[in-house]
């Protein structure tokens, strides 16, 4: 086989690649026939030692695959996190972001209730200081029932709070993970 | 059937080391000074017996994976040459080759002398 005969050869198999590539490719062998030649070696003893023209461009196309392979995987990947992403924001906002607001409302609410129940003896204590003669046996039954029941809706709340927190990390990290499974 | 197949594991693992062992020499001899192409040919195949074709697409591999620089140089005589560099990157992956290659030689070696003082 000589130069002419290698090179269409080579040319024609590795013709999945672009044109660029591939001439870039014949140079690298045409380079390599010319100093072959200056040392004094014929063509067809050059295009012997290159060993098959099959195997050269077996090669060649190896690497052309696995990197188009790389890129594919990694573009469709990228676009399926962003699609999940968008998916994700938009349910977010629509379905779950009204009843959070609502759960954090209540949750806030409770422990208001809480807290002023628990602190409303202390209002009874101000009253009898600016007005000693006011005092009322019921009032202070009224009000220490008033701050047993703060204390019980507060463990409530703590508990309730406690659950919600935990769910709420929970989503998060389901949605974190959501968005990285696709990646 | 199972005999073929076991002879096509061997081929093909032979490939990969010879492939592995190529690596490892073009890397070395980067590491010296630039070299065109069928400089770097002629330097492993008067050692080694190999089909010179095959280090072209393994050039054009390394220089993708940035192990390479390439830049083109008039000779006074011939054909533009085509030199290859090694890169900082390529000189850490050669480290880590070169590691490899070590251990992996100091076992085959231990494993020879065992046979050897077992006769």
């Amino acid at each position: 086989m000589n130069k002419q005969q290698f090179l269409n050869r080579l040319d024609q198999s590795i013709q999945a690649l672009s044109k660029e590539e591939r001439q870039d490719i014949i140079d690298d062998f045409e380079e390599h026939f010319a100093f072959g030649e200056e040392e004094g070696k014929s063509e067809s003893e050059i295009a012997a030692s290159l060993g098959s023209v099959e195997k050269i461009a077996d090669e060649l196309l190896a690497a052309h695959q696995t990197e188009e392979d790389i890129m594919e995987t990694t573009s469709n990947n990228t676009a399926k996190a962003v699609a999940i992403t968008i998916g994700l924001i938009l349910f977010n906002l629509m379905i779950v972001l009204g009843p959070f607001l609502g759960i954090v409302g209540t949750l806030f609410g409770g422990w208001l209730v809480s807290v002023s129940f628990v602190l409303s003896p202390l209002l009874l204590l101000i009253n009898l200081v600016i007005y000693p003669a006011s005092f009322v046996i019921f009032e202070l039954f009224v009000v220490i029932g008033l701050c047993g029941l703060g204390l019980l809706i507060g463990i409530l709340m703590f508990l309730a709070s406690k659950g919600a927190t935990y769910l709420t990390k929970r989503y998060v990290q389901f949605n974190i993970q959501l968005v990285k499974g696709g990646v | 059937m199972k005999g073929s197949a076991w002879a096509n594991g061997v081929k093909a693992m032979n490939i990969q080391f010879k492939k592995g062992i190529l690596e490892i020499c073009v890397l070395v001899l980067l590491d010296k000074k630039d070299c065109y192409g069928y400089e770097l040919v002629q330097s492993i195949s008067d050692k080694i017996t190999i089909s010179e074709g095959s280090m072209y697409p393994l050039l054009r591999r390394l220089t993708k994976e940035g192990y390479f620089t390439t830049y083109f140089q008039e000779s006074s005589s011939g054909p533009a040459r085509k030199y290859y560099s090694l890169t900082n990157e390529g000189q850490m992956y050669l480290h880590e080759q070169m590691k490899e290659w070590r251990a992996f030689t100091k076992a085959v070696d231990e494993l020879i002398e065992e046979g050897v003082s077992g006769e």
